[in-house]
């Protein structure tokens, strides 16, 4: 569940005297859109994405003139002098939710992981956070099925559930409890991801400890 | 064409002793049984033919399947394991030797086929196959029954354009792995839809990849659908698709697990949808491939309505048309 098990590394660094036309060409050669800057020990002192650098390259509208001037000028240009300073970071011990959250946040596409010395050690990326996600739900990978239970308002219904699983050695990954959504009697739904195919199987020991399987339905 | 109307049914005795430990599991002898007994019932409306498959040459099972895959099978059958890989997939000492017989009766009826146009085919056979790929046993499978028999028709019998048609509750997800590079095989599929379904696979997304894009089209369907939306899939995709594609030859993974008594899905089709179904690829195999059509069991699940279904899909391949 830490982003270090997910993260890019090495990653490519630069430093702020590094020209634009530099990081121009950098960002063409190789497929990331986020540079950490930093400093000669390695620190990190700022980010830039292409998105920065695309808005302080010389626009369509100017005229020849105006346009020859601003290249000129852009060339010359300095990666301190448009990158931005205070920037969201993960720390190796940042967990996914810590990163999803502070995505949601933060309005960037990636974010920098450094250490206690705020050493740039990775990036994180919205990318990341996805496959991240999609390998802990199981998703792409063969073998498994989601079974949706009703709630059964009794007690304890998740240690009876997987209780009901394990004593028939049912490997199961994911175990949802939706609680937020609850349909109009009040129970929610339960999901839980069994890696067999044998769901009869599954089916009739849920049965046998109160669960039944219900039909999800998209609302 | 003269159409003789012969429906071969093609299965073994020794398929039965495929033993899968007994206890719960869904995947019994018992099911061979009850569709021997229906298809009986079908005796009057066409003339039908028991055939015993004959055990085919190694080198087909490696045309999907690799040679180290093979030893690894035949070695756990061996000694007296009781799974190979995952414990859904059982098996027992003469398990290895009896999918190898299971794969054997579509390059059987490729034959009779080949022999005598006209014939149908329908093939009774367990282990099933399409959830099996190159060198994983997967869902109760173990080899690829449907893709081994799809290289048979090419290799052997120049058939080089193959549709695969699944209508199986779940996605092959092996017969997709085998072709989904080959532009000269098509493989489309119904099935629950993979966030809820085993095996987890067969998203919209997937539509092949490299030269073979395109040749894949998966249907998911969510828990809860039936016959309507099988229908609709049939007449507004899939036979399109396959009318598009120009096949040779027509293979289709027979599941019954769709049923709705079944509960290895949450689909909710009828025992006539199969009738329906069975009518339709007939009518497209003898329209596009001169009748040239086979049908290999793979999921069912549950027994009474598997014999209905099984029956009832026949009895829609061998409607005779003007
Ligand atoms: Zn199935």
């Amino acid at each position: 569940m830490f982003v270090t098990n997910f993260m890019t590394e090495p990653v490519h660094t630069v430093g702020p005297e590094a020209s634009l036309s530099q990081v121009k060409e950098l960002f063409g050669q190789r497929k990331f859109r986020h540079l950490p800057i930093v400093d000669q020990s390695g620190r990190l002192i700022g980010m830039l994405t292409d998105r920065d650098l695309r808005s302080a390259y010389p626009s369509g509208l100017m005229d020849e003139n105006e346009k020859k001037a601003y290249l000129k000028r852009f060339k010359e240009m300095k990666v301190s002098q448009i990158m931005t300073e205070t920037v969201a970071k993960l720390t190796p011990k940042s967990t996914l939710d810590d990163a999803l959250l502070l995505f949601d946040r933060s309005r960037v596409g990636a974010l920098p992981v450094v250490d206690d010395q705020q050493k740039v050690v990775g990036i994180f990326s919205i990318r990341d956070l996805l496959a991240a996600y999609k390998q802990l739900f199981g998703l792409g990978e063969k073998g498994s099925a989601l079974i949706v239970v009703q709630d059964d308002g009794k007690p304890r219904p998740l240690t009876r559930l997987t209780e009901a699983l394990e004593n028939r050695n049912v490997l199961f990954s994911q175990l949802i409890r939706d609680v937020l959504s609850r349909p109009d009697n009040g129970l929610g739904l339960i999901y839980v991801r069994v890696h067999t195919h044998n769901l009869s199987g599954v089916h009739a020991a849920l049965a046998a400890a109160g669960f039944y399987a219900v039909t999800p339905e998209a609302s | 064409m003269v159409w003789d109307f012969k429906l071969f049914h093609i299965t073994h005795s020794r398929y039965l002793l495929h033993d899968t430990g007994g206890a719960d599991h869904p995947e019994t002898p018992e099911r061979l049984r009850v569709i021997a007994s229906a298809l009986a019932g079908l005796n009057g409306c066409c003339r039908l033919l028991t055939v015993e498959p004959t055990p085919p040459e190694k080198e087909w099972l490696l045309t999907v399947h690799a040679a180290e895959y093979l030893l690894r099978f035949e070695e756990v059958a061996l000694s007296g394991r009781s799974y190979l890989g995952h414990p859904d997939n059982q098996l027992c000492y003469e398990s290895f030797e009896i999918a190898i017989l299971a794969t054997g009766a579509g390059l059987t009826g490729i034959d009779l086929l080949e022999k005598e146009a006209g014939s149908r085919v329908f093939c009774s056979v367990r282990p099933p196959g399409h959830h099996a790929e190159k060198t994983v046993a997967l869902g109760f499978c173990f080899f690829n029954n449907v893709a081994i028999a799809a290289r048979y028709w090419q290799i052997k019998y120049a058939r080089r354009r193959i549709a695969i048609i699944d209508f199986d509750a779940h996605h092959g997800n092996g017969i997709q792995s085998t072709f989904e590079e080959d532009p000269d095989v098509l493989y489309v599929s119904t099935h629950e839809h993979p966030t809820f379904s085993f095996p987890g696979t067969g998203y919209a997304e997937e539509i092949g990849t490299g030269a073979g894009e395109g040749t894949i089209l998966n249907i998911p369907l969510l828990p809860g659908a039936g016959d309507a939306e099988v229908k609709n899939a049939f007449v507004e995709q899939i036979i399109p698709a396959v009318e598009k594609f120009r096949p040779e030859a027509l293979i289709i993974a027979a599941g019954f697990d769709g049923h709705q008594l079944d509960d290895m899905s949450g689909l909710l089709f009828s025992t006539e949808l199969y009738g329906y179904l069975g009518r339709k690829i007939a009518a497209l195999g003898d329209r596009l491939c001169e009748g040239r059509v086979i049908s290999i069991l793979e999921g069912g699940y549950h027994l009474p309505s598997l014999g209905a279904s099984v029956k009832e899909y026949c009895r829609g391949i061998m409607e005779r048309r003007k």
